[in-house]
C-alpha cells in the first residue's frame, strides 16, 4: 500500500477466523489504521486483496457490520434520535424498527430522556455512548473497532467491553486496535502485531509471548544468584530477581542450578512474558507519530 | 440497499434542514425585507400622490422681469404672476417676503441660464418655483406655434413601434428576450442561494468526522448525490418562500405598488433559446456544484475554503464587467474569452442566448465543454471527498489523492 512515494504496507498477509477476537497490535504510524481503511474499501489497496467472508468488502454489505474507526463522530446539529435513526436505515433497518432498536439502546445505556436532545447537548461521555449505538446497531456479525476505548472514560470502557462480549457471545467476529494490553490478553484469540507496515509477530497470544523470550521466573532469595548461560537476568533488587530462559528450557533445571550454586529460594514462579513488555521491546525505539 | 440508502441520504439532508430555525430565519428575512420595501414604496407613492395633488392646487405669488419677449402675459395672468421690470427689485421683494418668487427670464433663454429665487420652504417644495418658471416658458413658447399638433409634437407626445425581421420572420424584440434572461436569474439565485451550503455540506461531513462511518454504509458518490439534489429542492423551497411576496403584492396590491401589468402572452418562447438555455443553466449548476463539493473536500475548514469560494463567487459577476459589449459586439476577444471559460461562460453564454446573438454551433460547443468538465470535476470530487474527508485536519494534496487507484 503506497502513499505517493511512501510504502505505508507491505507483503502483509493475514486472516481473522469466524467468531474469533483478532487483536491488532502495533503503535502508532504503523499502519493499523490504513489496513482497516484498505479492508473497508475507503482506500484502494496499490497491490494484494483484502477479503471480508471472501469477497471485497462493498458499501452494500455495510448492514452486516459495525466500525468505530479512529476519528469518530457524529451529526452534531440533530437530535439524537434522528441520527441514530438515519444511522440504522444507512444499515438496511427500516424506518421504525431503527427507531424502536435506538430507543431500547438509549434505554439500556441511560440516556431514554436525551432522545430528542441535539447531539451537541449532550456530554462527551453520552455521545460516546450515542456513537457505540451507531456502531451495533442491526448486530453486525463482524466489528471492526479501531481503538475502541480511545478517548473513553471508565464508565463507557466498560460498556465497550460489555458490548464485545455480548457480541462475542452472539458469535460475532471482533477486530480490535487497541494498544491496551490487558484488554488484549483478556479479550483476544489471536494477535498480530505490526511495525512499519510489516508484521512482526502473528498469532495466538501464547504464541507471540514465546517467540519474545518464553518465561520469566520471578524469583525472591537469599544470597547472590550466580550468572549462567542458561538465563538471563534483566532485574535483580533487594532479594527478588527475573530470570529470562529461552523457549524449550526447563525452569526445574533452573532451580536445581540456583539451589547446587548455594542460593536460598524462598519463592520461584515461572511466568509468561507480558504482552506489555513485548510491546516496550518491539516498539520502544519508535518515537509517536500519526497513523 | 444502494437506492434505498441515496433516498436516506435526501429526506435526512432534506428533513434536517427545513427543520432549522436558523434556516427560516433566513429564508424568511428576505421577503420580510421585501415586504418592508413594498410597504415603503406603498406608502412613498400615497404620500407623492398627496403631495402632487397639493402642489397641483397650491398657489404662490412671485413677480417676473422678461429680456427674451417670449413670455405669455396670459399664461402668466392665470397663474397670478407680475410683471416688472427692474430684476433687483424683484431679489428684494423675494428678500423682504412680499412676494413668494421672482423669476429672470434673460434675452436668449437658450444660452442663458433663468434665475429663479424663492422663499425657503423646504428642499422638495422649493422645487416648484423652477418647474412653474420653466412651464411658464414652455407654454409660451408652444402658444407662438399656431398648429396644436406641432405644438403637441414639440411636446414629445408621440408614440413609435418597431417591427424588426429575423430570418423572414417578425422578431421578439425585448419580449424575446425576457424568457432568455430567466435562465440567467435562475442561476445566479440557485448559485448564491446553494452554493455556500453545498461548500459547508461537504466541509461539515469532515468537521464532524463522521465520513469514515458513512462511507462503509453507502458509496460516496450516493452520498455527494444526495446532498446535490436536496439542496436542489432546499432551493426550491426558497425560491418559492422569496417570490411568495412579490406573487401576493403582483395579484392583490399591484396598482397601489405601481408593478406593470405583464401581459405573459406577448412573451415570445423561442424553441432553440429556451432548450440551449436549459441546458448552460443545468451545466453552470453541475458545474459549480462539483467544484464546490471539491473544494470542501480540500480544504479542513470553512475559513480556509473562503478565499477561494469567493473568488468562484466573483467569477460569476466578472462577465457584467464587459454586459454592454456582450450585447453589442458578441465578436468581441473577450466576450469570446468568457463564452468559453467555463467559470464564466454560464454568465455570458446566457447572456448572449437571451440577446439571441449566441449562435447554435457556439452554444453546443459551450454545452459540450459545461457538461464534459462538470463530469470531469463531480468524478474529481467523489474521489476527493473519499479520501480528503478522511484527512480530518490537513489539506490533502490533490495530486497524490487524483493518482490513487480507483476502486474496482
Amino acid at each position: 500500500m503506497d502513499f505517493g512515494k511512501t510504502t505505508v504496507i507491505r507483503d502483509l498477509s493475514f486472516d481473522v477466523r469466524r467468531g474469533e477476537t483478532f487483536g491488532f497490535l502495533g503503535s502508532n504510524g504503523s499502519g493499523k489504521t490504513t489496513t482497516i481503511r484498505a479492508l473497508l474499501g475507503i482506500y484502494q489497496p496499490t497491490a494484494g486483496t483484502l477479503h471480508i467472508d471472501g469477497r471485497p468488502f462493498k458499501p452494500e454489505n455495510g448492514d452486516r457490520l459495525g466500525y468505530l474507526p479512529e476519528e469518530r463522530g457524529l451529526y452534531k446539529k440533530e437530535s439524537v434520535i434522528d441520527v441514530m435513526t438515519y444511522f440504522g436505515i444507512l444499515k438496511d433497518l427500516g424506518r421504525q424498527q431503527a427507531r424502536a432498536w435506538s430507543l431500547d439502546f438509549l434505554q439500556r445505556v441511560g440516556l431514554a430522556d436525551k432522545e430528542k436532545t441535539r447531539v451537541d447537548k449532550l456530554s462527551g461521555g453520552q455521545q460516546q455512548k450515542i456513537q457505540l449505538g451507531v456502531t451495533i446497531m442491526n448486530d453486525p456479525e463482524l466489528l471492526i473497532l479501531d481503538e475502541p476505548t480511545k478517548g473513553f472514560d471508565p464508565v463507557n470502557r466498560r460498556l465497550v467491553m460489555e458490548i464485545i462480549d455480548d457480541r462475542k457471545k452472539a458469535g460475532a467476529t471482533v477486530m480490535m486496535v487497541t494498544h491496551q494490553m490487558e484488554e488484549v490478553e483478556r479479550l483476544c484469540d489471536r494477535i498480530i502485531l505490526l511495525k512499519d507496515g510489516t508484521s512482526r509477530a502473528y498469532g495466538t497470544v501464547k504464541d507471540v509471548q514465546d517467540s519474545f523470550g518464553g518465561t520469566i521466573i520471578q524469583l525472591d532469595f537469599t544470597g547472590t544468584v550466580p550468572a549462567s548461560d542458561s538465563y538471563s537476568i534483566p532485574l535483580n533488587r533487594g532479594g527478588h530477581a527475573e530470570l529470562e530462559i529461552d523457549v524449550g528450557t526447563d525452569p526445574a533445571s533452573i532451580l536445581h542450578e540456583l539451589l547446587s550454586n548455594g542460593v536460598s529460594v524462598s519463592s520461584f514462579t515461572p511466568t509468561r512474558k507480558s504482552l506489555d513488555d513485548i510491546f516496550v521491546e518491539v516498539y520502544g525505539d519508535q518515537a509517536e507519530g500519526g497513523e | 440497499m444502494a437506492r434505498r440508502n441515496l433516498g436516506a441520504v435526501l429526506r435526512f439532508e432534506v428533513v434536517r434542514t427545513l427543520s432549522k430555525r436558523r434556516f427560516w430565519l433566513a429564508t424568511l428575512a428576505v421577503p420580510v425585507l421585501l415586504a418592508i420595501v413594498f410597504l415603503l414604496v406603498f406608502v412613498s407613492n400615497s404620500a407623492s400622490d398627496k403631495t402632487a395633488d397639493a402642489q397641483k392646487d397650491a398657489h404662490f405669488s412671485f413677480e417676473y422681469t422678461d429680456a427674451s419677449g417670449l413670455v405669455d402675459p396670459s399664461i402668466v395672468d392665470t397663474l397670478g404672476g407680475k410683471k416688472i421690470t427692474d430684476p433687483a427689485a424683484g431679489v428684494v421683494a423675494v428678500k423682504d417676503g412680499t412676494v413668494d418668487a421672482f423669476f429672470n427670464y434673460p434675452a436668449d433663454p437658450t444660452k442663458e441660464t433663468i434665475t429663479v429665487y424663492g422663499a425657503d420652504k423646504g428642499l422638495f417644495a422649493n422645487g416648484q418655483y423652477s418647474s412653474v418658471a420653466e412651464s411658464i416658458l414652455q407654454q409660451s413658447a408652444q402658444a407662438k406655434v399656431d398648429a396644436p399638433q406641432l405644438a403637441t409634437i414639440l411636446q414629445g407626445n408621440f408614440t413609435t413601434e418597431t417591427t424588426t425581421f429575423k430570418n423572414g420572420s417578425t422578431a421578439g424584440g425585448i419580449d424575446s428576450v425576457i424568457p432568455g434572461i430567466l435562465f440567467l436569474v435562475i442561476f445566479y439565485v440557485v448559485i448564491l442561494l446553494l452554493g455556500n451550503q453545498m461548500l459547508n455540506s461537504t466541509l461539515e461531513e469532515k468537521e464532524n468526522r463522521v465520513t469514515e462511518m458513512i462511507l462503509t454504509t453507502l458509496s460516496p458518490t450516493s452520498l455527494i448525490l444526495g446532498k446535490v439534489i436536496s439542496l436542489f429542492i432546499i432551493g426550491i423551497v426558497q425560491m418559492l418562500v422569496f417570490s411568495l411576496p412579490i406573487v401576493v403584492g403582483y395579484i392583490f396590491f399591484r396598482n397601489q405598488l405601481n408593478i406593470p401589468d405583464l401581459n405573459l402572452s406577448i412573451l415570445v418562447f423561442d424553441p432553440q433559446t429556451m432548450i440551449v438555455g436549459t441546458l448552460i443553466l443545468i451545466g453552470g449548476f453541475a458545474l459549480f456544484t462539483a467544484t464546490l463539493v471539491a473544494l470542501g473536500a480540500v480544504m479542513p475548514t470553512a475559513k480556509e475554503a473562503g478565499p477561494i469560494f469567493g473568488a468562484m463567487m466573483a467569477l460569476i459577476f466578472i462577465p457584467f464587467y464587459v454586459l454592454p459589449l456582450t450585447i453589442s459586439d458578441p465578436n468581441a476577444i473577450i466576450v469570446q474569452v468568457f463564452s468559453y471559460f467555463p467559470y464564466s461562460a454560464p454568465i455570458t453564454a446566457l447572456l448572449r442566448n437571451a440577446f439571441g446573438t449566441l449562435p447554435l454551433e457556439q452554444a453546443i460547443v459551450i454545452i459540450l465543454i459545461l457538461f464534459g468538465l462538470s463530469a470531469i470535476v463531480l468524478r474529481m470530487a467523489v474521489k476527493l471527498f473519499q479520501y480528503g474527508s478522511i484527512e480530518y485536519t490537513r489539506k490533502i494534496n490533490v495530486r497524490e489523492v487524483l493518482m490513487r487507484q480507483d476502486a474496482k
